[in-house]
């Protein structure tokens, strides 16, 4: 809303430079966009001042505050923070009724739908003139508004002023001289003035005359009833409609004006009349013509809403004491009306405060006015401990540092991806999976991720287009499906060198077991233990892919991308890019259900006592087919140490070695068997004897050789 | 032989340094302190019998000289030898000042960086860390925000809707999610369904918007909403609240002002200014020379939200604030273009702490 200090003094004498106004508004809640000089011929005779004292300032007005859409509004504003009286628009009243051109016809007035337009009043005038002073075409201009015609240059002129909407008929194309404000009846279009042909609903309110639509109710006019150089006479509409009427209205004919912008937040259902006799009283102060009747429709006129306001909630609400003196001054400066109770004050809000509907809407405009700047800062009373922070926290928190300690940079990235990218990325490319956006704003975020990877490969095709060679990032955030929601979900993408390149020259390109790593790391923290299957997946490069298991439900997937997909991101597609995803809800659930070590995490967090009697390490070389699995290897040797007379402590593959001297298809493994019981100390015959069985059951279920 | 004088008292000081310098092993700097200080054959050695020979006009002089020499030599030698440990480097040494094998570290973002400072602030002042859902139906983003249907406040937030409606956690068939969060104040309306006062939480995580990606805005962000519920909470604990935030955050003198406005969830509503710390509140370009900045909204909860989600509004007062986290980041760290936060370039990213 631009306000034109000139015009302001026309309500409120305020003496204050333009610059003064906006800083002091702008802590009273009206944010200031800017403070301009006033341009030239914006001071009628009536309002002469130094030009240095005017100004424009633009003020933003918050949409709870549809009264100060006007200068009027402002000026209650100026009143109240300044202390000074407010000079109202004199209403007129039966004794001072002026001259009424008795020639001119009347045009009938009939509310068909009184719910959508509870109030309309009209008002004839005889057209005299065809142009607007320069002062009224200035300070339009001023307040951003063109000028166009005398009797359109009013209606925005009281638009300005009062922020009631107006509009002008032409009488003589206005059939049988009639207004009916009715709903528009089925299949009914009408030309509005920017000259596009709309398709009405009957929802939809319209003013018509006796045959047709004439004018959107609150919205916008039509062209065939505009007022024109040929015109003599001038319907001025003045009129209150429903603000959910206006606003569906608006968003169904995609079409906002000044006028339904006001209307939906709602104006004064007592401001039709005064705005009308304002634009009576400029046209004949500008000479552009001679008044007719003024006809007032208002079948159930409002009682105006009276507020119970408590003394003591303004304390305790605001933390802040405020005289009563003050009280009663801020509010009646506001334009409310107050009489003394016991507790308080009975408050009459005057109709254009639409957004006083309750005490605390009192409250703020006492707090307001006395001023926020007033507040000496307190602390809350703490009545009992915090609560317990959402355990997600301390668990991401801990992910993250481990992820980084493990040597991946953490990133942030958005939530919504382009479908064609996500289709990939969903187990069976089952595009019904994909959670769709309905009113994205570009093509490019049309779908919500179903997996963090994606953004993840955007994220190492950035880097490796800045002359990033290494790349090793994380993410944590949501994913989603149709069929699972929302789940939060761990990310991570890798390529390049597996560590930091150093001068001893130990690097070495990261590979799969340096993700599976990282993961391993990442659970043995989370204390959940987890195992591999090989698994395929779209996205990822058969025979260097993997299922993340805890006990028997998936929990993740990890693997080497596919070239071309790493491509399509814009990444080299030589790149060896390995990616794993771990779902943390279904982690969660794993740990919950138990899959957790028995001695640690969970409900069990009991240390174990350390061993009292010393461990014994065998080593075991074996020559085995290729194609049997580590796993397999492990579970046959705890089968076959159940029982023996050494319990085995622990199982670790220590060299993998193909080549000479190791037949095509099969590979040497060498295994480190360690020993120990909680109970006594091992001999060497029952080590041997644990040795044997383990040994034995190689050769015998897996025809492995010793070497 | 002509007569030392007293520049070649110097002369021999800065060559017993010098070779003191090039001297690899102990033995060899001995070696050297021998040729100097000697009994016998050494420089001082020599310096003492020229005396004995020397004119007696010249002995006084030249004995001053010899004792000079003698004495600087001593001295260095000891500073030498106090020093010996740093200086020995003996066969086969290493080169210690070649890069260390630094086990790769990487870095939490600094959104994750900021947020975790805000929520280490907040949590010392009694506050409780609470998470919530991204996508979210509408009664706990806007109807118990006290924004229903046809609201024109509504029309503030473009809000991203899913084509679509997806089941909430709860995976009941009435929790359908239709739209993502524009605000994480629905996690506090989740939360006060499910406690009772007193509460005092924040609620961090990412938000969307119908926003165009430019400096200033994303379609993503995160913000961190605090909440505080219990008997006689008002206005001044708010400031109170956000003035210990912003002295620890920003700066120790830290001054919070409210700037009146209109949030439909809040009554009365403000905008949170802090007073520039960079130029004390004189005007500089940080906070385009108004001596304020702003860093959030903030109000007193409006009396229609508790009676949604089933407190007593007589009884209760409370207060809410927001703050966005790339905001306080931006403004921690000068970064000029908030589309830096989720392009995420190494080059940037690494500029932050691990
Ligand atoms: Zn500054």
């Amino acid at each position: 809303m631009r306000v034109l200090v000139s015009w302001l003094r026309d309500f409120v004498a305020v003496t204050a430079s333009p610059e003064e106004l906006a800083e002091r508004l702008g802590l009273r809640g009206f944010e200031v966009a800017s403070v301009e000089p006033a341009p030239d011929g914006v001071r009628p005779p009536w309002a002469q001042m130094a030009a240095g004292l005017d100004g424009v300032i633009d003020f933003e007005v918050t949409a709870n505050r549809p009264d100060c859409l006007s200068v009027l509004g402002f000026a209650r504003e100026v009143s109240t923070l300044y202390n000074l009286p407010l000079r109202l628009v004199t209403p007129v009243t039966a004794a001072r009724v002026p001259n009424v051109e008795v020639s001119l016809p009347v045009v009938a007035v009939t509310i068909e739908d009184a719910e959508r337009c509870p109030r309309y009043a009209a008002a004839m005038t005889a057209v005299t003139a065809t142009t607007s002073p320069r002062w009224m075409v200035a300070r339009l201009e001023a307040a951003g508004v063109r000028a166009i015609s005398p009797f359109v240059d009013i209606t925005n002129y009281v638009l300005m002023e009062l922020g009631h909407p107006m509009h002008a008929f032409d009488f003589a194309k206005l059939s049988g001289g009639r207004i009916r404000v009715r709903r528009a009846t089925p299949g009914e279009t009408m030309t509005t003035l920017d000259g596009v042909k709309r398709e009405l609903d009957t929802e939809m309110l319209v003013i018509a005359d006796a045959d047709r639509a004439q004018a959107v109710a609150g919205v916008m006019g039509g062209g065939s009833s505009e007022v024109s150089a040929a015109t003599r006479v001038v319907v001025f509409e003045s009129a209150y409609f429903q603000p959910a009427s206006v606003r569906r209205t608006s968003k169904r004919l995609q079409l906002k004006t000044e006028a339904s912008s006001r209307f939906e937040r709602g104006v004064d259902i007592h401001a039709p009349v005064v705005a009308l006799e304002r634009a009576l009283e400029l046209t004949e102060l500008i000479g552009a013509g001679r008044r007719g009747a003024v006809v007032d429709r208002y079948p159930s006129p409002r009682s105006p809403r009276t507020i119970v306001l408590r003394g003591a909630r303004i304390g305790l609400i605001l933390g802040l004491t405020i005289p009563d003196a003050d009280v009663e001054r801020i509010l009646g400066s506001l334009g409310l009306a107050l009489t003394r109770r016991a507790d308080g004050w009975n408050v009459e809000v005057p109709a254009f405060r639409v957004d006083l509907l309750r005490e605390i809407d009192l409250i703020e405009e006492v707090g307001r006015h006395h001023g926020f700047e007033r507040l000496e800062p307190t602390f809350p009373p703490m009545s009992m401990a915090a609560a317990p922070a959402d355990p997600r926290i301390s668990r991401d928190r801990a992910i993250r540092t481990t992820l980084a300690a493990a040597g991946l940079t953490e990133a942030v990235t958005f939530g919504f991806i382009q479908s064609a990218t996500a289709r990939r990325f969903l187990r069976a490319d089952d595009a019904t999976q994909l959670v769709t956006i309905a009113n994205p704003l570009t093509a490019l975020f049309d779908v919500l991720r179903p997996s963090i990877v994606p953004g993840l490969l955007d994220v190492l095709a950035h880097n490796r287009r800045h002359g990033r060679r290494d790349v090793a990032i994380f993410e944590i955030g949501a994913r989603f499906t149709i069929a699972h929601g929302e789940r939060r979900a761990v990310g991570l993408a890798w390529t390049g060198a597996a560590s930091t390149e150093h001068w001893s020259g130990s690097g070495r390109e990261v590979d799969f077991f340096d993700v599976k790593g990282a993961i391993e790391r990442l659970c043995d923290m989370l204390r959940v233990p987890v195992h591999w299957t090989p698994t395929a997946a779209p996205y990822l490069t058969a025979g260097e892919s993997a299922a993340i298991m805890a006990g028997d439900s998936v929990i993740g997937i990890a693997g080497l991308m596919v070239p071309k997909i790493v491509d399509e991101h814009g990444a080299p597609k030589q790149d060896d890019v390995f990616v794993a995803e771990l779902d943390l809800e279904a982690l969660e659930a794993a740990r919950a259900s138990g899959v957790a070590r028995e001695t640690m995490g969970g409900a069990d967090e009991t240390v174990r006592p350390l061993p009292r009697f010393p461990f014994v390490v065998r080593d075991l070389s074996i020559v085995v087919s290729e194609a049997l699995s580590a796993d397999t290897i492990r579970g046959t040797i705890q089968t076959a140490a159940e029982g023996a007379p050494a319990p085995l402590a622990s199982i670790a593959f220590f060299d993998r070695y193909k080549g000479k001297g190791v037949a095509e298809d099969c590979v040497s493994l060498s295994v480190r068997l360690t020993f120990q019981s909680a109970e006594r100390t091992l001999t060497d015959v029952d080590v041997q004897q644990s040795f044997d069985r383990v040994r034995a059951a190689l050769v015998q279920t897996h025809g492995a050789v010793q070497r | 032989m002509s007569l030392p004088d007293q520049a070649a008292v110097q002369t021999q000081i800065a060559s017993f340094e010098t070779e003191l310098t090039h001297a690899r092993t102990a033995r060899d700097a001995q070696a050297v302190r021998d040729r100097y200080l000697g009994r016998k054959n050494s420089v001082v050695a020599s310096w003492m019998q020229l005396i004995s020979s020397a004119a007696l006009e010249d002995k006084k002089a030249l004995g001053q000289r010899a004792n000079e020499l003698k004495q600087s030599i001593e001295a260095r030698w000891a500073a030498y030898q106090a020093s010996a440990d740093q200086h020995a480097r003996p066969s086969g040494a290493i080169d210690v000042t070649l890069p260390g094998r630094a086990p790769t570290l990487g870095r939490r973002h600094p959104l994750t960086l900021v947020r975790d400072r805000m929520e280490g602030i907040f949590t010392r002042m009694g506050f409780a860390i609470v998470e919530g859902p991204e996508i979210e139906d509408e009664w706990h983003c806007f109807d118990a925000l006290n924004m229903p249907a046809e609201h024109p406040a509504r029309d503030m937030q473009d809000t991203l809707y899913l084509a679509t409606p997806v089941l909430g956690e709860s995976r009941r068939a009435d929790d359908k999610r239709t739209m993502l969060r524009t605000h994480t104040s629905s996690i506090q309306v989740r939360y006060m369904q499910a406690h009772q006062p007193p509460v005092r939480i924040v609620a961090p995580g990412r938000v969307y918007r119908r926003d165009d990606l430019d400096l200033t805005h994303t379609p993503m962000f995160t913000q961190m909403e605090g909440l505080a519920v219990g008997d006689g909470i008002s206005l001044a604990d708010l400031k109170g609240t956000l003035t210990a935030f912003a002295r620890e955050m920003f700066s120790p003198s830290a001054l919070v002002r409210f700037r009146p406005s209109f949030f439909p969830y809040t009554e009365p509503s403000a905008e949170v200014d802090i007073s520039c710390w960079q130029c004390e509140g004189a005007g500089c370009a940080m906070c385009k020379r108004t001596g304020w900045i702003e860093i959030g909204g903030c109000g007193m909860v409006h009396p229609a939200v508790f009676e949604a989600v089933g407190y007593d509004a007589e009884r209760y007062t409370g207060f809410a604030f927001g703050i966005g986290i790339e905001r306080v980041a931006i403004l921690r760290h000068q970064v000029q273009d908030i589309r830096l936060f989720f392009e995420n370039d190494l080059r940037f990213l690494e500029q932050f702490p691990y």
